[in-house]
């Protein structure tokens, strides 16, 4: 089926604004939802948080007084939309649930963006990105047995795994090394520009998410924790972000957005099985559909080009949410021991790297190490959730 | 992959020195009876529906005993605080008697056990969020260890788990009426306190 937001009028803007009634929306259920609804949720939270925070950059680098207007009412929308979304997060989770189930959408959400991304050099951005979430959920997995007594089994719920990735210690990189080559805006696959513009936003989440609820813990291991996976979602965003052009102009910019939100909507409201949470996906493309085309006219106004000229001409396949098992154990045998150099990857621990890593660490263990010697001290084991046998690198399985 | 299962708190190796620690262990210990409890049939849930209620009797009264007390005395605005937590665990005790007089096997019985496990999670975490942070502040590390002692003790006296020796955990767990447990429960906890009922 081709599903063409260009070619789709949605909500009049003037009707888009909600009342409180409509904004207090039913949480769901942590202990009987689908995984992936709650995944769903925190992706879209943190497509609207860019959303918002963009339009606010651009309002401050524009002059016009009338355009300042126009991003100010789509932007008030999109902060209600925002609310919406993330306000179907149930107040009885705790940070930590909540902090797992981010880490299992970027296993799930970059995983499934590698696997569909055509172009060679930002798919091994993916590729590299995602064994370094995948191993915060292991880390993060074993926090939330110590502090609250519960598995993490019971947030995932067998969808994915929680065995060891790229070791932690050793996410903690030079930041020069952590700049990529940016895609060409006019030779790349317009599929592309949705992707970096996906793991990006969702990756800023993250990174606004842990720098303010880390100092909400009162237990020394998990304040040391956020701290430390903090900074590496600080890394991660410097190597999302320089993935897109930064020759597009601002209202390119803006086109890709919305599109990009319209996108991500429909994707969700075709896959959604609670059906509350698919009517707030269903509504808001049909407001986004409205969002875009705005954007379009202020890019044909201020550019002097049609939208047309920068975007898919029909929406690209739907991004899913699915198990990626497979494919994840794949990377875990054939690229755990990477790091960056430069632009680049290289498999030795150049002397930049090694550098870096004798300044952060200060000769101890960091907190993603002590947090397993604590965990052991406390159950003689570590927590895993292993499905598909035992780890594919011998190193790393468990004594 | 063989089943991992997460000791309840008390047979970890913490040393439980720290009251509100180990009151959050154990209300994650409640949240996987609950998982158990709705994910078994037959013997398996009755069985695991005793654990759970010998569970519940046994964390909510060493906290209206130990914690409860002490949060009314020693935090300002302790006393209103206290107040909303025993509704809280009043409503869910009148809920916990309600169910316990249903089969496990009878059809009403789960949608009550979902309502009970909806109203005990809003309540546990209110007591993380309200109350357990203010006594984590507000006392010192001998305080919080002497009320980890009582819980401890407490519980000594009213196992919430079959003991290694005893061949049958469904024996073991004979129990009686959630009200009378919950009595005799008060007065171990009493008792372990050095205090008379």
């Amino acid at each position: 089926m081709t599903f063409n937001p260009l070619e789709q009028r949605g909500i009049p803007l003037d009707r888009q604004l909600r009342n409180w009634r409509e904004l207090d929306v039913k949480p769901i259920d942590p202990d009987h939802c689908d995984p992936y609804t709650r995944c769903r949720i925190i992706t879209m939270n943190g497509i609207e948080v860019e959303a918002i925070l963009f339009s606010h950059q651009l309002a401050r680098n524009t002059v016009d007084p009338e355009v300042k207007r126009r991003l100010a009412r789509v932007r008030y929308i999109e902060a209600q939309q925002q609310k919406v979304v993330n306000w179907l997060l149930p107040g009885v989770s705790s940070v930590l649930e909540t902090t797992i189930a981010y880490e299992q959408v970027a296993v799930d959400l970059t995983a499934w963006v590698a696997r569909m991304e055509p172009d060679p050099y930002l798919k091994q951005a993916y590729q590299f990105g995602v064994l370094e979430d995948f191993d915060h959920l292991y880390r993060y997995a074993n926090l939330y047995e110590m502090i609250e007594h519960r598995k993490a089994e019971s947030i995932v719920d067998g969808l994915t795994e929680v065995i060891p990735g790229r070791p932690t210690k050793f996410h903690h990189r030079d930041p020069v090394d952590n700049v990529r080559d940016p895609y060409a805006k006019d030779e790349t696959n317009p599929l592309s520009k949705l992707h970096a513009l996906t793991i990006m936003s969702a990756e800023q989440q993250t990174m606004n998410f842990y720098m303010n609820v880390g100092p909400t813990y009162m237990e020394p291991i998990a304040r040391r924790l956020y701290q430390e996976i903090g900074l590496i979602e600080e890394e991660h965003v410097t190597h999302y972000e320089s993935l897109v052009d930064p020759g597009e102009t601002w209202w390119e910019q803006l086109v890709n957005h919305e599109y990009n939100e319209c996108y991500l909507y429909y994707s969700f409201m075709e896959q959604e099985s609670d059906p509350r949470v698919k009517a707030i996906w269903e509504l808001h493309l049909n407001m986004e559909l409205e969002h875009l085309h705005q954007a379009c006219d202020l890019m044909r106004r201020h550019d002097g080009r049609e939208p047309e000229s920068v975007l898919a001409t029909e929406l690209p396949n739907v991004l899913t949410f699915e198990p990626n098992k497979a494919y994840v154990r794949e990377l875990l045998d054939t690229q755990i021991d990477l790091t960056t150099l430069g632009a680049g990857y290289v498999r030795e621990a150049h002397e930049r790297f090694e550098k870096m890593q004798e300044e952060i660490h200060g000769g101890e263990a960091p907190p993603s190490e002590r947090v397993m010697a604590e965990h052991d001290a406390m159950f003689g084991r570590e927590y895993r959730v292993q499905t598909e046998g035992e780890h594919p690198d011998p190193a790393l399985r468990e004594k | 992959m063989a089943e991992l299962t997460t000791p309840q708190a008390g047979d970890d190796h913490d040393r439980d020195s720290d009251v509100v620690s180990l009151l959050m262990r154990q209300h994650g210990d409640i949240r996987n009876l609950f998982d158990e409890v709705e994910a078994s049939t037959g013997d398996e849930r009755r069985d695991a529906f005793r654990r759970l209620v010998r569970l519940l009797a046994v964390h909510e009264t060493a906290e209206e005993e130990v914690v409860h007390p002490f949060a009314r005395r020693g935090l300002a605005g302790g006393g209103q605080v206290v107040e909303d937590r025993l509704a809280e665990e009043k409503a869910a005790k009148e809920t916990l008697a309600a169910l316990d007089d249903v089969d496990t096997d009878d059809p009403k019985f789960m949608p009550q056990l979902l309502a009970l496990r909806a109203d005990v999670q809003e309540h546990a975490r209110a007591e993380e969020r309200y109350e357990f942070t203010h006594i984590r502040r507000s006392t010192d590390v001998t305080n919080l260890a002497a009320m980890a002692k009582a819980v401890r003790a407490a519980e000594a006296m009213a196992p919430t788990r079959p003991h290694p020796g005893v061949e049958s955990g469904a024996a073991n767990m004979t129990l009686g009426p959630v009200a009378a447990l919950m009595d005799r429960t008060k007065d171990a906890v009493r008792r372990a306190m050095g205090k008379d009922g």
